[in-house]
């Protein structure tokens, strides 16, 4: 899902990089005050798991895979606060160590998964836990997804309107709004679903091991 | 020059060198760009160039060959466009792993203790886990002489899963425990 580097105009990328500059300060403030003792290797560990996750290639009907995320998970255990500050970690680490996703696009990654996605699992999981916890675990998995998924259609979506000659051409990503939105998010409306069971898995270890409050 | 210094200027020069490739729209100064990058890099220029091109293979040539199917339909195609994307998207992905290569990531983030830790800790755990998704895989691709089924596919993700889990778990307990037996929660 992650957007690489040179898909996205400046215009774009450099208000993104303004607005996540602004979460990043709210996230990271009061850091070490607010991550308690063993949270910390917690925090580290699940910030890999997230990323290794991201290795772990889930089959697709037609030949094709995609890859969970973990940011729901991250988000239900930590808040949306560690949850940005780690998974912005993670996209910094896919970026720089293995070439996956861009550092121009890291702010508009990091706002749509990070934040946008762990918002979405937390609206989710309060919204319904009420009713059954782990249909909330679940529903927080799969939107966390979906919602991400759909903003990185959006913002690819709007490329060509806002980047392009004077002759039409494009100069950044080349398709639009009713080429990205069913490529990227009918995709992920399944990939939703593999995320959501590994988040209701995980979830469920975290809580034997009270990691998370009950 | 202090060493997190001297990293954080050239990640600042990485930032730089990165917007200012957004903002030429000339592809042969793209890749006059690429060739100085890689005539500078030094004797690393070859395994640099190999995984920029290998990272970046995937999405630029779904999206090239998106491009040229849907443009040629619609009597849009240009060539100028295709090589400007693709000499941006390799000039900055070689950036990157140039950059990475040269300076230590922990010295860019040396001014606060807390992302400093965070960062080393999920580095050395992310190279750990990488090594573990390659091998399962290998495994799996050594154990199926034929394509496998999505059945098979799925259950090899989920133990996949499972493990990378398991490792989890217990590395944060045992990083936990080296962590307070050497007094690093202690104030």
């Amino acid at each position: 899902m992650h957007i690489p580097d040179g898909f996205i105009a400046p215009q774009v990328y450099l208000p993104a990089y303004a607005l996540a500059a602004g979460a990043w300060w709210w996230s990271a403030r009061g850091l070490r005050r607010r991550l308690e003792a063993e949270q910390v290797p917690r925090l580290a560990m699940l910030t890999a798991l997230a990323y290794a996750l991201g290795l772990v290639m889930i089959p697709l009907p037609g030949g094709t895979s995609g890859h969970a995320l973990g940011v729901a998970l991250l988000a239900l255990l930590f808040g949306v606060r560690l949850c940005f500050i780690a998974y912005s970690m993670v996209l910094v680490l896919q970026s720089l160590l293995f070439g996956a996703g861009g550092i121009t696009a890291l702010a508009i990654n990091a706002l749509t998964m990070g934040l946008t996605g762990s918002l979405a699992a937390l609206a989710a999981y309060h919204g319904l836990r009420r009713f059954n916890e782990s249909v909330a675990v679940l529903a927080a998995g799969w939107l966390s997804v979906v919602v991400s998924a759909l903003l990185i259609a959006v913002v690819l979506g709007l490329q060509p309107m806002i980047g392009q000659r004077a002759d039409g051409s494009p100069l950044f990503f080349p398709f639009g709004l009713s080429i990205t939105l069913p490529a990227v998010l009918l995709p992920h409306l399944l990939i939703g679903i593999g995320e959501a069971a590994l988040t209701l898995l995980i979830w469920r270890f975290a809580r034997a091991r009270k990691w998370a409050a009950a | 020059m202090g060493r997190g210094l001297t990293a954080r200027i050239l990640f600042v020069l990485y930032l730089g060198a990165l917007v200012a490739a957004t903002l030429i729209h000339v592809w042969w100064l793209l890749a006059a760009a690429l060739l100085l990058s890689v005539t500078l890099a030094g004797p690393a220029r070859w395994h640099l160039l190999r995984r920029t091109l290998l990272s970046a293979l995937a999405f630029n040539l779904a999206v090239s060959a998106g491009y040229a199917v849907m443009a040629v339909w619609q009597g849009t195609f240009s060539a100028q466009y295709l090589l400007l994307l693709n000499s941006r998207v390799l000039l900055m992905v070689f950036l990157g792993f140039w950059f990475i290569a040269r300076v230590d990531l922990p010295a860019v983030v040396s001014g606060s203790p807390g992302l400093s830790f965070l960062l080393t800790v999920a580095v050395a755990q992310a190279l750990v886990l990488r090594r573990q998704v390659h091998d399962f895989e290998q495994a799996f691709t050594s154990r199926n002489p034929r394509r496998p089924r999505t059945g098979d596919r799925l259950r090899h993700a989920a133990a996949q899963g499972q493990h990378l889990l398991d490792q989890s778990l217990h590395a944060a307990d045992e990083t936990a425990l080296a962590m307070r037996s050497r007094a690093c929660f202690d104030d």
